[in-house]
Formats: structure tokens, C-alpha cells, sequence
């Protein structure tokens, strides 16, 4: 990594208890207090959409470049900033500093997780949160078009910086 | 004399050792003297032939170093030293002479005078650049033992003895030589006078630091880099003259290192400062502290970031020694320790900030280095924490201040796993400024109100809540700080979250109910008069109807923080009241009174009503289940369970045989609340002692036996309209649910107490009946129709503890059901194939007790089920048999007392599995093979790995044929067998890299929703295709990667969220696979 740290005291924030899907019980399907019936719940064949905690899921532990933080950590990402429809994904993220040149980066981090992890029909556009960054557009740009994106993961240097990043995530550790 | 010329020619010729040990006999016994050693050697010794010169001296060596150590005089010691001495001249004898010194020196004859000369020769003669290793490594043991042995003869020799073995050790650099050579510098710098010398002795021994070495593979010597690392650290931290020379080395090394150098240098600086004392301390201060600033507010791991607060927190303390309590403190305060709080403080500033949780991190350090430091520290903390937070402008930070000003009270408070319930019951409550005789004040003394107010004010917003939660719970460990007066305060303010609504609170009810079970623990009152009532207060007197969900949830709520804060012994006992009380409302107690409440209603409200009400009556068995469980689980919460035997459960008998008997509608017969109602009989009862279980059991029997009912229900109940005879054959579904009941009053009675059965007509018409009448009565019970599932499973457990206690009993028992049973019923083809699953599965827990006590019987037993393994009709039932025998269960436990042999799986699974395999092994397709298959893939799966590790080559190939039968139950349990043994299967490469194009096919195949209907075999093909890049060398598998990332993308779109998760964890590992 380059010598130059764009932001050397980030501020942290605490982590977000992880959202607790609802059991039988409590959405009222069943009058039944059961200690077992984690079974029963996932065992019929009604579909479970892919929504904005599932996403928010999929990137919150993503390692940020510059600290040993989580993006979420960092609140980088938060779950209010993803919208989900049929089969459309926007994230939106905040850089820690408006000059930060670690957002290209982070926000390649982002695609490259969401394209590794999402079914290909989903068309998934990626912004820095509207007047967060000093180069908003460039950046905007740079993270939306395909040809730039696949050009970057042809860079080995880039590539090794980027599986650095993508290491944590997924990890478990305040998940469940 | 001549026998020594003799063995000594002949050793010059063959070099045998049996002439050495010849020779060192004879000095043994006195025999032979040294001296005419020497003799007969003399004309090799002065050969003017190189080769035969050394071989004379290192023959001498030889013996000496074999020689018993009492058999020379000083005389030959003397002797031999002059002799040895002058060989060092000689470049050919060198290396057996200073061989033969190396042992000469440890003898004890080895007197003052030969120290100086031997030194004397060896600084004179010895070029060290010049010799070899091993010969070197002499050297340094020659010195070694002389600084052992003589040190005071080397203090004499004074400077010359120091700046001659300093020219000695400089530039060596083998290892082996090092560690000795260490260990000489760490004596010489700790025990003489070195003063003149210091730049020589820092240059020996600085100038290894950092270790870098790395020892090659294989390394017979077996030295590593932390020996080298340890020895030579010793070394630095020897004398204090290190001090102004080695800590500007020390600093430059720090912020050039890697992490390991960085982490080597911060641990020798912990070593260091002790030793080189206050006056170095100071002189470096600003330099030190703004070395390890940078490491601590700028980690570069997290490893390296507590090497340095260790490292902080040494330096600190040798800058501030503690002193005697006096008026003002915090006025003898350090400069330099001044100047790091106030930085760390100044960190603090920017609460929210990465670098203020390393400057919290700092200052907890320096809690415990000395009281007037803790002092300072905390209250210069707690200052500057109250202030920010009371500061309009840091209104946004609170929840980072309260977190800081948390990190700082578990620096202070006891570590959470000693805050177990027994120490706190001991912890004094604070009752003046000066507890415990500890002359100084406590550190928060002064803070304390004023952090108790912030962390109280905390709760009231959303934003801070929780972080003030676990502040007030590190506050509570502290001991002796809080009164118990502020107890009660803290009480009443978390109190306020307990009974609201989780959106209110934003789900902080877990941590609040920590919070106060901890209190409970010393401070139950607080609790009885301020918490319960409203939580007892939110459960209704009847059920809330089906629609009203909310009400619902409310009460389940109630009930479960009354569970989690009622363990404690008072506050279970008003539990335990108010929750039968309640029960007592929901059930009527006697059939009449049901009619009067319920004239109102008309029958559909009623019907509507029933199951909400058995819902509640459910929830509130459950919470008091849950709380004996919590009780029974922690043997110093559980000593007032027995005496719940007289008091719960004689009024839950009353209210679930009265349900049993009467013919009006009764909540209480359900099967739900008779399986909670038995979990609650059988968490009392395994706490009972023997007597207490003999009076207990006696009056079940009794009353299930007998129709003895009041034995059980504490001498109360309603006027019986029917007569309570649950095990007949020919009682109402209701009354046979209640065995469920019996059953569990029975599991947990340990061996020793009999079972004692009465006539069973009660009238003793009959006489005693045997167990083994029993038994065969139940099989038959279990038999019938009617028979539910519930009472099935009750049956079965009793069987099973029953069988296992008392074995001989039963012998009669055991013998009909391999006789006569067997033939009439299990082996029977003419009987319906539903009703012989049933007995197999009789069977099965007939057996399992006596599995576990690896009776001899099993094999009978088990036989029958292997013969059934041909039997078209029940071959599955029979193949899943085998496997469930191995499987543990929760009723023949050491809990409930079983009789377990050890290693019992092991036994059975050894006899088995060959019978398995043997019969799986046909390959003809046929259904009888597919039988073996399925009882292989239950037998394996029910078993720790470590039992088949070595049977995997042979299982494999049947295992995988196994994932071809359909049912999903059984490919989910084979693919959960074959990820628990991927580690052990990829190490004898052999047998999984065969498999492994196969097994990624497979599994790719059962991961397809549209292939793979059940979501769990789905989730299990995908944690183990996730495994397979870690188990299997990439160059077998990368033609696969491809087509499994494709065919994964697939199942990322899957409609269960649990296999997208896995879907997406096996795709990052395939796309991380390379070579």
C-alpha cells in the first residue's frame, strides 16, 4: 500500500446487532411457544426474496483498505443505503473523508463481492453517497462502467489489494 | 603398568572404545593411575608426526572424559592442565586438548591456581577465527564452567579476564557457540565489575539484536530463534550500564522493523527498563514515549498493539514508583507519565474517534501500576469523560464517550469469568470511602457519582442506552463501589426497560436482563420489590384471544425475563408460587368449578378458547422449565431444587391427573404441555438424593399403578369420577398421556433405589407383580392402536431406563421379547408393516440399554435387526435401527444415572460396521443392498469421526453409491459424514483425490434446486463443495473451477436464504482456489 493515509483517525462506529428474522411465534403464525421449531419455519417451500439486509449481509464485514475496520464499522455502508428492486441493486457509500482516494477501491471491493455473490440478472449500480467525495462523478463513472471494471481486475497489484479487502468478508464472527 | 603401554598401542590402532572403558575401569578401581596413562602415551604425545600427536591427546581426552571425577588428585589435575595448556601452542592438538580441558575444568580437584593459567593460555593461543565450531563450542564450555565453578577466581583476574574474553567472543556467530556464549555475558554483566568495559560487552551482545535466525529443516540441534531470542534478551537486560547505549538502538530497531522485529525489540524494552532504572527512564522518556505512541495510536496489528501497552505499561511503572499514601494526590506524579495521560487524555477528546479507544486503551494500562497512578489516571479520565459528556456540542458522541468511560471500568473492575455468582455472594457491598483496609481510597472514589449519573442519564436516551447498559455492568464489578442503596437506584432506572416493548427499547431487553441476574445474585431484594411485580402484573389472568398477537407476545415476554431473573433461590420460590397460581387460574381446578366459569360462554367461543389457553398454560410451564434448567445447570444455583419435590410437583400431578381423569374439555390433556410438564418432573427429580428418589418413585408407582392418586398430589384431589389406571390396555386416551409423566419421574432414579411394585389391582389379591410383568404389560401398551406418538416416545424411555438399571430384573422380559416377540410380532410378515416399525423402534430402546452397558445380550439383539435387513417390508426402519443404537440420546445419561460401560459406542459400532460394509459391499443393485447402504450411512453418522478415520479408503466408495438413494434424509447424513472427514480423508491423499472429480459432480447435482427439492441436503452439498479447495491439491480440481462457479451463479438465485448463504461462501472459496 502506498505510504500516504488519507484519513489517520477514522471514527468508528458501534456495530448494529444483526437483524433477528422473526420466529413463528412472534409474527403471530402460531400460538406456540417452541424452543424446536427452527425447523418447521424454513421447511415449507415459500420463497425468500433477496432484500436489503441480505445484501447489507453480504458487504458489512468487507476489511476497509486503509484500517483494520470493517466497512460497517466505518459506516461506509449501512443497510439504509441499499435499495433492492426486481432485479435492480444501488448501493450507495460513504467515504470517511471527501478527498479520500481509497474510494475507487472500496467501491471495486463492493462490485466485485456483489458480482460473486448475487445471480447474474441482477444489474447492480454502485455511487458514492451524493456530496460526500470531492470527485463524486470520476469515481461515480469509474465504478458503473463495465469495460473500466474488468479492465481493473486485469491489474494483479489491484487484484491482490482487492482480495486483501474481500478476505473478511463473510466472516461470522458477529454474524449469528 | 604394562597393561596400559598394551591397551593403549592398541587403541592408537583401532581407536576402539572398548579400550577407553578398560583403561577408566582400571582408574576406577584404583588400579590404574593417570599418570602412567601419560607415560605410555608419552611418544605419541611428543610424535613429532602430526597425526599421531593428536591422536595421543585426544586419547587422553577420551578417558578424562569418561574418568569418575573423584579418582584425580590436584597433583594430576595440575599435571595434566600444564600438560593440556601447552597443546594450545600446538595447531595440530588443539582441538583434543581444549576437548580434554573442557571436562578437566568440571573436576573438582580443578583448583584456584589452574584457573588463571588455563585462562591465561587459552586468551594467549586460542585465535578463535581460526577454529572450527565444534572446537570453538569448547572454548566457550572451558569458560562456561570456569564462570560456574570458579567466579570469584575470575573476579580476581579483573580486567584482563574482561577485555580478553570480550575479544574472544566478538564475531562469533554459530548458534550453538551463541547460546553458551549468552549465557557467560548475562553472569559476567550481572555478577562483575564492568564498568571499564561496557562498549566492548554492548557491542558482543547488541550487536545479535534483533535475531533474525531461522533455523534450517530438519535441525538436529533443535535451536530456535525464541531460545536465541530469550538467551540473548537476558543478556541485554543485565546490567544496568546497558541503559543510555542500548535504548536509542532500541528505538531505531522499532521504527525500521518488520512486525516480528517490532514485537522482538518492544518485549527486550519490557525486560530492559526495569533493569536500567529510572535515571535511563527519564533521560529517554519523550524519545520512548514517542516511539510507542505511534505503535499504539497507529497499530499495525493487533498483536504488536498489546506488545506495546506491555511494553507502556513496564516503562511506567519504573517512572513511577509507588509511594506511601499521603494528602495530596496525584501531586507526586512523574513528569514524563504526566506528559503520556495528558496525551492519551487529549486522544480522549475526539471521543468518537479510532484514536481515542487507543488512548483509553493506554490509560487502562496504568491501572494497578500504583494507587496514586490509578488515582491520577482514572479521575483524569472520569474528568475529562464527564465533561465531554456533558459538553452541548458532543451531544452526537455520547454512546463513544460511554463506551470509553466502559473501557476504562473494566480496567478497574474484577475479570467477568471471576464475577461468577459465588464470588459475588462474598464481595462486601461498599460501606465507606476506605473498605477492605486497602489504604488508599478507591480510584473511582471521587468520579463515582458523577459516573453514575452520566451512565444513568445514558439510559434515557435510545442513542446511548446500551453502551450505558454495560457501563453500569462494569461498574457493578468493581468491588466494593456501589451501595447497596445505589443498587436499588440502578435497579429502578434499567427496571424501567424490562416490562416495555422491544420497538421502545430497541432491543436491549438481553443486556438488561444480564444486568440485573447479576445483581440478583448479592442484591435479590431490589429485584422482589421493584422488578417483579410489574413483570408478574403483565400476565393475564386468562389467555388473550387468538387474534390479539401483541398481548401474546407481551406475556411470552414477561415469562422470559422472569425465567432468566428468578434462578436465584428467593426469587425462584415467589416464581414458582405466582406461576402455579396463575396455572390454577387457566385450569380449574376441579371439573364443577370449570362448568361455573364457563356457563357464560357459548361452545365455539370455548372451542376458539382452548388452545390459546393451552398456549399460555404452555408459555408458563416452558418459563418455569427453562428457569429449573438454568438452576440444575449451575451446581451452585441448584441446591433448592429438591424441595420443589413437595411443593411443585405435587400440584402439577394434581392438575394433570385431574385433567386425566375428568370428562370435561381439559387444556392440560394436551400432549404439549404433559412433554413440558415432564421436562419440569425431570429437572427436580435428578437433584433428589437416593432417599428422596425412593419416596418419590414409590408414590408414582403407587399412584399410576395402583390408582393411588393422592400419594402424588400432596394428599389433594377432586372427587374421582373415574378410576386412574393409565397403563391398562384399556385406558381412555387421556389417561394414557400421563405416562408421559410416569416416565419421566422415572428416568433420573439412580440405580440404587429399587422399584417396588404393589398388586396391581391394589387390592394385593394378586401379590407383588414383577418389573418384568410390567415391561411386557407396556410392550403391549406401545402395541395398540391408539397408541400416540408422544406415548410411544414415554414408553420407550422407560424401557430404556428401566432396562439399563435394572438388567437382571428383566432378564425374564428380555428372553420373551428374543422369543417370543420376535417371532409374533417384529418377524412377523403378516402383521402390517407400520405396526412392525413401530416395535422396531420398541426394540431399539430395549436395546440401547443395554448397549451402553455393553451387556452381552446386545448382539442377540442386534442380530434380529440384521435379519430384518432382508425383509422388504421394513428394511429402512430396520437399516435406520442399527444406526439410532449408536446414536446418544438424552435419557441413558450420567446425568440421570444410567449405567454407561466407557467406550460403549466403540464396542458396538466395532461389531457392527464389518456386518454393514460386508453386506453393502455386493454390488447387485438390489434393495437388500441398498438396505446395508442406509444402515451404513445412519451407523457412521451417528458416531465420532475418530472411530471409522482409519476405515475411510474402504468406506468411500460405498459412502458416495449411498448418495445415489433418493431419500434426502439419508444423502444429507451421508454428505455430513463425508465434510466431518474431509481434513482426515485429504490427508492419506490417496482416498479423496480419487474421488474428487466425483464428489464435485455430486455435489453440484444436490445443490440445483430443481434437482434437489429438501433445502438442508442442499445446504449440505454446499458447505462441503466449500470445503474441497481447502482439502484437494488445486492442480486436481482446476479443470472444475469453471464449471462450478457457473453452476454455483445458479444457485445463488436459490429461494431459501440459508443456501444462498452457503452458495455465496462456497463461490468466494472456489474463486479464492488457485495454485
Amino acid at each position: 500500500m502506498s505510504g500516504r493515509i488519507f484519513n489517520e483517525n477514522p471514527t468508528i462506529y458501534a456495530l448494529s446487532k444483526k437483524s433477528t428474522r422473526k420466529s413463528r411465534f412472534e409474527t403471530g403464525q402460531s400460538l406456540w411457544v417452541d424452543m424446536d421449531d427452527c425447523q418447521d419455519t424454513s421447511d415449507g417451500s415459500d420463497v425468500e426474496p433477496i432484500d436489503q439486509d441480505e445484501i447489507f449481509e453480504l458487504i458489512r464485514s468487507i476489511s476497509d483498505p486503509e484500517h483494520p475496520n470493517s466497512l460497517e464499522e466505518l459506516r461506509v455502508v449501512s443497510a439504509e443505503q441499499i435499495e433492492v428492486d426486481h432485479n435492480h441493486i444501488m448501493v450507495e457509500f460513504t467515504p470517511t473523508v471527501p478527498h479520500c482516494g481509497m474510494s475507487t477501491l472500496i467501491g471495486l471491493s463492493i462490485r466485485v463481492r456483489l458480482l460473486r455473490s448475487l445471480p447474474p440478472r441482477f444489474k447492480i449500480d454502485i455511487r458514492v453517497k451524493p456530496g460526500s467525495h470531492q470527485s463524486e462523478l470520476a469515481v461515480n463513472k469509474q465504478l458503473n462502467d463495465k469495460e473500466r471494471v474488468a479492465a481493473a481486475l486485469e491489474n494483479p497489484a489491484l487484484v491482490e489489494t482487492l482480495e486483501k479487502c474481500l478476505e473478511t468478508a463473510g466472516s461470522t464472527d458477529h454474524s449469528d | 603398568m604394562e597393561f596400559v603401554e598394551r591397551t593403549a598401542r592398541s587403541w592408537m590402532l583401532f581407536e576402539r572404545d572398548t579400550e577407553v572403558n578398560q583403561l577408566v575401569a582400571g582408574i576406577s578401581s584404583g588400579q590404574v593411575a593417570l599418570l602412567d596413562i601419560v607415560k605410555a602415551l608419552g611418544e605419541y604425545l611428543t610424535s613429532a608426526e602430526d597425526a599421531l600427536r593428536t591422536k595421543g591427546v585426544r586419547f587422553l581426552s577420551l578417558v578424562i572424559e569418561q574418568c569418575p571425577k573423584d579418582k584425580l588428585n590436584r597433583q594430576a589435575v595440575r599435571v595434566l592442565v600444564t600438560f593440556y595448556c601447552s597443546k594450545l601452542e600446538d595447531t595440530e592438538t588443539i582441538t583434543p586438548a581444549l576437548k580434554g580441558l573442557s571436562h578437566l575444568v568440571s573436576f573438582p580437584s580443578f583448583s584456584s591456581n589452574e584457573v588463571s593459567d588455563t585462562l591465561s593460555a587459552i586468551f594467549m593461543h586460542v585465535n578463535m577465527k581460526a577454529l572450527v565450531q565444534s572446537t570453538r563450542f569448547f572454548v566457550f564450555n572451558v569458560i562456561y564452567s570456569l564462570v560456574n565453578s570458579h567466579r570469584d577466581d575470575l573476579k580476581k583476574m579483573g580486567d584482563h579476564f574482561l577485555s580478553s574474553y570480550a575479544a574472544l567472543a566478538s564475531g562469533e556467530k554459530d548458534p550453538r557457540n551463541l547460546l553458551v556464549a549468552f549465557k557467560i555475558a548475562r553472569v559476567v554483566l550481572a555478577e562483575f565489575d564492568t564498568s571499564k568495559h561496557v562498549e566492548d560487552y554492548f557491542e558482543v551482545t547488541f550487536c545479535y539484536f534483533p535475531i533474525t535466525f531461522r533455523p534450517p529443516p530438519n535441525d538436529p540441534y533443535g535451536i530456535s530463534a525464541d531460545d536465541l531470542k530469550d538467551s540473548l534478551r537476558l543478556c541485554l537486560s543485565a546490567s544496568p550500564a546497558f541503559g543510555s547505549l542500548g535504548i536509542p538502538l532500541f528505538l531505531e530497531k522499532l521504527t525500521a522493523g518488520s512486525p516480528t522485529t517490532k514485537r522482538d525489540t518492544l518485549q527486550a524494552m519490557s525486560a530492559c527498563f526495569p533493569v536500567y532504572g529510572l535515571t535511563v527512564a527519564r533521560e529517554f522518556g519523550e524519545k520512548v514515549w514517542s516511539a510507542l505512541k505511534l505503535e499504539i495510536f497507529q497499530p499495525i496489528d493487533p498483536l504488536t498493539e498489546q506488545t506495546s501497552l506491555d511494553t507502556l505499561r513496564e516503562f511506567v511503572r519504573v517512572l513511577q514508583p509507588s509511594s506511601t499514601p499521603t494528602d495530596g494526590l496525584g501531586d507526586d506524579i512523574d513528569a514524563h507519565v504526566r506528559t503520556i495521560c495528558n496525551d492519551c487524555v487529549e486522544a480522549i477528546g475526539e471521543p468518537e474517534k479510532a484514536q481515542a479507544k487507543a488512548g483509553m486503551k493506554a490509560l487502562c494500562t496504568f491501572v494497578g501500576i500504583s494507587p496514586n497512578l490509578s488515582f491520577y489516571t482514572v479521575t483524569e479520565a472520569a474528568d475529562t469523560l464527564v465533561k465531554l459528556f456533558h459538553d452541548p456540542g458532543e451531544v452526537s458522541n455520547r454512546a463513544a464517550v460511554i463506551m470509553l468511560l466502559t473501557d476504562l471500568l473494566n480496567a478497574l473492575a474484577l475479570p467477568s469469568n471471576t464475577s461468577e455468582p459465588s464470588v459475588l455472594h462474598k464481595r462486601p457491598l461498599s460501606t465507606g470511602p476506605t473498605s477492605l483496609g486497602y489504604p488508599w481510597p478507591s480510584p473511582l472514589e471521587s468520579a463515582k457519582d458523577a459516573l453514575l449519573g452520566l451512565l444513568v442519564v445514558g439510559l434515557k436516551s435510545s442513542s446511548t442506552r446500551l453502551p450505558a447498559i454495560h457501563g453500569l455492568s462494569a461498574l457493578l464489578r468493581i468491588p466494593s463501589v456501589v451501595t447497596d442503596e445505589e443498587l436499588g437506584y440502578i435497579v429502578l432506572e434499567v427496571g424501567e426497560f424490562v416490562s416495555k416493548e422491544p420497538y421502545e427499547v430497541e432491543d436491549v431487553t438481553i443486556d438488561v436482563l444480564s444486568l440485573l441476574s447479576s445483581i440478583s445474585t448479592t442484591a435479590a431484594h431490589h429485584l422482589a420489590t421493584q422488578i417483579l411485580p410489574p413483570l408478574f402484573a403483565a400476565l393475564p389472568d386468562c389467555a388473550p384471544p387468538r387474534d390479539a398477537q401483541s398481548e401474546r407476545a407481551a406475556y411470552w415476554r414477561a415469562l422470559c425475563a422472569l425465567s432468566t431473573l428468578c434462578v436465584q433461590p428467593t426469587l425462584f420460590e415467589t416464581l414458582v408460587i405466582r406461576l402455579t397460581a396463575k396455572l390454577d387460574l387457566l385450569c380449574p381446578p376441579s371439573p364443577s368449578m370449570s362448568a361455573l366459569s364457563h356457563v357464560s360462554y357459548t361452545a365455539t367461543v370455548e372451542v376458539e378458547e382452548v388452545e390459546s389457553t393451552a398456549a399460555y398454560a404452555h408459555a408458563i410451564l416452558t418459563a418455569l422449565a427453562d428457569t429449573l434448567f438454568a438452576k440444575v445447570s449451575k451446581p451452585e444455583l441448584a441446591h433448592d431444587v429438591p424441595k420443589y419435590v413437595d411443593r411443585l410437583l405435587p400440584h402439577l400431578f394434581r392438575l394433570f391427573l385431574e385433567a386425566a381423569i375428568t370428562s370435561e374439555q381439559c387444556i392440560l390433556t394436551d400432549p404439549r404441555l404433559l412433554h413440558v410438564g415432564a421436562r419440569i418432573v425431570k429437572l427436580v427429580v435428578q437433584t433428589l438424593s437416593i432417599e428422596q428418589q425412593q419416596k418419590f418413585v414409590g408414590e408414582t408407582v403407587a399412584a399410576f399403578l395402583n390408582g393411588g392418586v393422592k400419594s402424588i398430589t400432596g394428599g389433594e384431589f377432586s372427587s374421582l369420577t373415574d378410576e386412574f389406571r393409565p397403563l391398562r390396555t384399556d385406558a381412555s386416551a387421556r389417561q394414557r398421556g400421563t405416562v408421559t409423566l410416569f416416565a419421566a419421574a422415572h428416568i433420573p432414579i439412580r440405580k440404587e433405589v429399587p422399584v417396588i411394585l404393589k398388586g396391581r389391582d391394589g387390592t394385593n389379591a394378586s401379590g407383588p407383580i414383577s418389573l418384568s410383568a410390567l415391561l411386557k404389560n407396556l410392550v403391549e401398551w406401545c402395541d395398540l392402536p391408539i397408541c400416540s406418538a408422544l406415548q410411544r416416545e414415554a414408553a420407550c424411555e422407560l424401557f430404556a431406563t428401566l432396562v439399563n438399571k435394572h438388567t437382571d430384573d428383566v432378564s425374564d422380559f428380555l428372553d420373551d421379547m428374543l422369543k417370543n416377540y420376535w417371532s409374533a410380532t417384529l418377524n412377523n410378515p403378516n402383521i402390517s408393516s407400520e405396526v412392525r416399525c413401530n416395535s422396531i423402534n420398541t426394540w431399539v430402546w430395549i436395546t440401547k440399554g443395554l448397549v451402553v452397558q455393553s451387556h452381552q445380550l446386545v448382539s442377540s439383539f442386534v442380530d434380529c435387526l440384521f435379519t430384518l435387513l432382508e425383509d422388504g417390508a421394513v428394511d429402512w426402519s430396520a437399516a435406520r435401527a442399527l444406526g439410532a443404537l449408536a446414536e446418544s440420546d438424552h435419557v441413558l445419561t450420567k446425568r440421570n444415572g444410567a449405567v454407561l460401560k466407557i467406550l460403549h459406542v466403540q464396542r458396538y459400532f466395532d461389531a457392527v460396521l464389518p456386518r454393514a460394509q460386508e453386506g453393502a459391499k455386493k454390488f447387485d443393485g438390489s434393495r437388500r443392498e441398498t438396505a446395508y447402504l442406509i444402515a451404513l450411512a445412519y451407523l457412521v453418522n451417528a458416531v465420532p469421526k475418530a472411530m471409522y478415520t482409519t476405515q475411510i479408503p474402504t468406506l468411500m466408495p460405498l459412502l458416495l453409491r449411498g448418495l445415489d438413494v433418493a431419500d434426502p434424509a439419508i444423502r444429507s447424513h451421508i454428505i455430513h459424514c463425508l465434510s466431518n472427514n474431509i481434513t482426515t480423508a485429504s490427508d492419506d491423499q490417496s482416498s479423496l483425490s480419487t474421488y474428487a472429480s466425483t464428489l464435485v459432480v455430486v455435489m453440484l447435482k444436490n445443490c440445483m434446486v430443481t434437482d434437489m427439492p429438501d433445502h438442508r441436503v442442499r445446504v449440505a452439498a454446499l458447505k462441503y463443495l466449500s470445503l474441497l479447495p481447502g482439502a484437494i491439491r488445486y492442480d486436481l480440481l482446476h479443470p472444475y473451477k469453471s464449471e462450478v462457479l457457473k453452476d454455483l451463479a445458479k444457485v445463488l438465485d436459490d429461494p431459501k436464504r440459508v443456501v444462498r448463504k452457503e452458495a455465496v461462501n462456497a463461490r468466494t472459496n472456489w474463486y479464492r482456489y488457485s495454485g
